[in-house]
This record gives C-alpha cells, structure tokens and sequence, in this order.
C-alpha cells in the first residue's frame, strides 16, 4: 500500500488499486479526528462507520493515479 | 511424496474461538416472548431462560438452570414478576435475586443467580453478552430503525421472520459473507455490480447494488436492488434494500440478518423483513409483500447452510483480486473475541474496499446468457 495525502486536509491513508475501480484504503488515524469532510458531518451527529466515502479524500487518490504517484494495473 | 506437497497451498483449518464475541445479540420478536410462559434459549455454551414479568411487563433473561439443585427454569412458570423452577418452585427475579421459597423459612444470603442484560428494539429483544461482564457501553447499542417506533411505525408492515439453527459451523462462517461478493452470485443468484466495504469501529458495512439473475426466480427479488447493510457489532446486521417494483414505483425495504451463537461450532441465524407500505397499500398487502421478499431470502440463506454444513472452517483462504477483504474483516471482527484492553487500533480503524466487479460481471453475463440458451434450445419438459 502506499501512502496518499488528502488535499484539502491532509490527512494520510495507505492506498492500494488492483485497476482504476478497484480502490482500497486504510485509514492511519481515527477518521472523525483527521478528516475535515468526516468532522463537519460527526459534528452535524454522523457517525463515520456510515459515510460511504469522503469525497475530498476519493479526488485525492483519483489524482494521485493520474499524476502516476499511485499506480493501478490498468491506468 | 513431499516435492508435491511443497508446491499445493495447504488449507489451516485453525480452532474455533475459545470463547463467544462481545457485543448486543439478538434473540427474536420482542412479542414472541410475551405470550406468559418462560422460554428456554440455548445460546453463548448455556441455556438461558427469557420471560416477561406479570407486572411490570419487562422481558428478562437469567440463566436458565436453578441455583438451588439445577432445574431448568425455562421449563417452570411465571410466577408475578419472577419465574418458577419446576424442581422446588423456588422464585426468581429479573434482577437475579431470589424472590421466594415458599416451603422454606429463609432465603440463603447469597441466594443470587445471573441476570443478563436486555435491551428491546425494533421490536427485537437483545442480550448482552460479555466474557469480561462489563455493561454495555452506550456508544455499541443497537441503533433504532429509523420510523419504526414512533409516530409514522404505522407506515412499515408487520416483521416476517425466520430462524434456522446451524449445526457444524462457527458463526464466523456467516459473518463472512459481508465480504464476499463472488457468493452473492452463485449462492444468492444476484449480479453484484457495486460492491463497497467499510469497517470502521465496531461496524462493517457492504454497500451493494445488484441485479437479478435472468435464469433463476426469486419471486419478489426479481427486481435490481440498492442494499446499505451494516453490522453493528458481532452479530446483528440492518440492512436496508430499495428496489423498484414497478416503473418509477421505489420500494424501501428493512432487512434484518442475525445471529447468536450456541455453542463454538453451532448457531442460530435469525432473519427477518419489514417493507415500507407503498400509498394505498393496505397492512395485509405489506404483510405480503414482507412475506414474499423473506421467501427470496430463504432460497438464499438455505444454500448457504448448504455450504457451511459441507465446508472446512479456512484460516487462510486463497484470495484473487475480485475477492472481497476477507482477512480485515477478520481482522475487524476479532475486537469482539479479545478483552477491551487488548482491542487494536488495527482491530477498528477504517478501512474501505471498493471491488471492480467488471471482469466478474462479464463472466457471469455470458454463463447466464448460455444458460438461457441452453434452456430455449432444450425440449420442453413439461416443468
């Protein structure tokens, strides 16, 4: 896995892609702590086990796969 | 004879846990236990005994065997807001304390048996179970379906469900399955299109959308689905399922899938469904509609018994990149099988996998088109 940093908060993850859909992230702190999208939500009473994806976070690796930082198999 | 050996991946089959997850398990229908009479529940290694106080009308659970000599308490009655053993009728409390022995001249100073911990949601009775006998802490308490006690419960149906006892296999085998998106087709008879996993703390979510298999029938599930399906804890998963029904018609529909477990290598699994009534939809046509949504589910849930049953208990499963993330769910699940203080920040940081279900998908397109083919072309059988 290799590590991708959040543009907008620059919170770290470790990111893996087996292709361009294939998307697997570990979180490396607690996610409503690190992640500015997770903590506006936590603060309006969400949970962050149940937010899909944050968003910022999602255009961070798609960019990382295009800059050719974070390699997929078939980009 | 090694050269061979050496070359073939070698299944470790491992043990299954000493002791059972800690968490909220749910036990049934809240109702079901209402009906006056003690019932016996054989869950966690034990027998525990479930009845509802005459008076104040609360659900409790102790452990089923009498302190005094051993009988079995599920099989005695309900005496006010205590049960009888059938044995020397000595009375017990929903708190654990013995409330009489009415041939006797005092009750023995420490005349206590366990009480366990109940929680009543959804209109589902919980216990609580933990190894270490800490009380449950607020923050994994089994979340409320949203509408389904307060003022608009009126608009979800009557629950349907269903329980199946399953011999032979740990629960983990069940647990499983919120990663496994291949089975969804082969055992459920879905194409998975969308498959996505979160675990974060103690809850593991799948979110799936999918579509029907064109060469079986599931009756009421033979529409595409969206379904948001979250573990809370060790053993109790909501999952809520939208499907069109009819051009632009959406139904919302709540899907329950539990588990306790009975013994290390036996457990129950209990399901159930609710489904939003649609306007003009009448209690009994909700009922219905809930009724025939959990027969597509059982076709499923009975095939995969089928395959537990059958299978070896894997520690090490050999994965392919259309494999969901079997060992971090694993990894995820073992914080309830450990003592709080040995719960890793590995155990329960976030975790998303997001699956590319294309190349599966294409595969599974043409073996069903070929399926389809193979039927059109067959004589008719008269089925």
């Amino acid at each position: 896995m290799r590590p991708v940093e959040c543009a907008t908060c620059g919170n770290q993850v470790l990111c893996e892609k087996f292709s361009r859909a294939h998307t697997s992230v570990q979180w490396t702190a607690e996610a409503a702590v690190v992640c500015a999208e997770f903590r506006d939500r936590v603060s309006e009473g969400a949970t962050t086990a149940r937010i899909r994806t944050c968003r910022a976070l999602r255009s961070s690796i798609e960019r990382a796969v295009d800059d050719g930082t974070l390699e997929a198999a078939d980009a | 004879m090694t050269a061979l050996n050496d070359e073939v991946r070698v299944i470790e089959a491992g043990n299954a846990p000493a002791r059972f997850a800690r968490g909220w398990h749910c036990l049934g229908l809240a109702d079901s236990f209402k009906d006056g009479k003690p019932h016996e529940i054989e869950a966690f290694g034990t027998k525990l005994v479930v009845f509802q106080g005459e008076d104040d009308g609360q659900l409790h659970i102790l452990n089923a065997y009498c302190p005094h000599m051993g009988g079995n308490l599920a099989h005695g009655t309900v005496k006010g807001d205590a049960v009888a053993c059938p044995f020397h009728d000595w009375r017990w409390s929903g708190d654990g304390r013995c409330a009489g022995i009415p041939y006797a001249r005092r009750v023995p100073p420490r005349a206590r048996t366990r009480a366990w911990t109940t929680l009543e949601r959804n209109r589902q009775l919980f216990v609580w179970h933990d190894p270490e006998g800490n009380p449950p802490p607020a923050e994994v308490t089994i979340p409320e379906i949203e509408g389904v006690h307060g003022p608009d419960a009126g608009e979800w149906s009557a629950w349907t469900w269903k329980t199946a006892r399953v011999d032979g296999s740990n629960c983990r085998e069940i647990v499983d399955n919120v990663v496994d998106m291949a089975h969804f087709f082969y055992v459920h008879y879905a194409f998975p299109t969308y498959f996505k996993n979160v675990f974060d703390g103690h809850v593991a979510t799948q979110y799936m959308e999918s579509a029907p298999r064109g060469d079986m029938d599931l009756g009421n599930l033979s529409s595409p689905l969206r379904s948001d399906a979250s573990y809370y804890g060790p053993s109790y998963m909501i999952d809520y399922v939208w499907t069109e029904v009819a051009p632009g018609v959406e139904m919302e529909m709540v899907l329950i899938n539990s588990h306790y477990p009975i013994s290390a290598d036996s457990f129950m699994l209990q399901y159930g469904a609710i489904v939003k009534k649609l306007p003009g939809m009448t209690d009994e046509a909700a009922a219905e509609a809930a009724r025939s949504l959990i027969g597509g589910l059982e076709t499923g849930f009975e095939q995969d018994i089928e395959i537990w049953r059958n299978k070896t208990r894997i520690d090490n499963p050999l994965l392919t990149e259309e494999d969901g993330p079997v060992y971090q769910l694993r990894r995820w699940y073992e914080q309830f099988y450990v003592d709080v203080t040995d719960v890793k920040d590995e155990m329960t940081r976030r975790f998303e996998f997001e699956i590319d279900t294309r190349r599966a998908n294409e595969a599974w397109h043409a073996e069903v088109e070929e399926n389809l083919a193979r039927r059109a072309a067959a004589p008719e059988t008269g089925a």
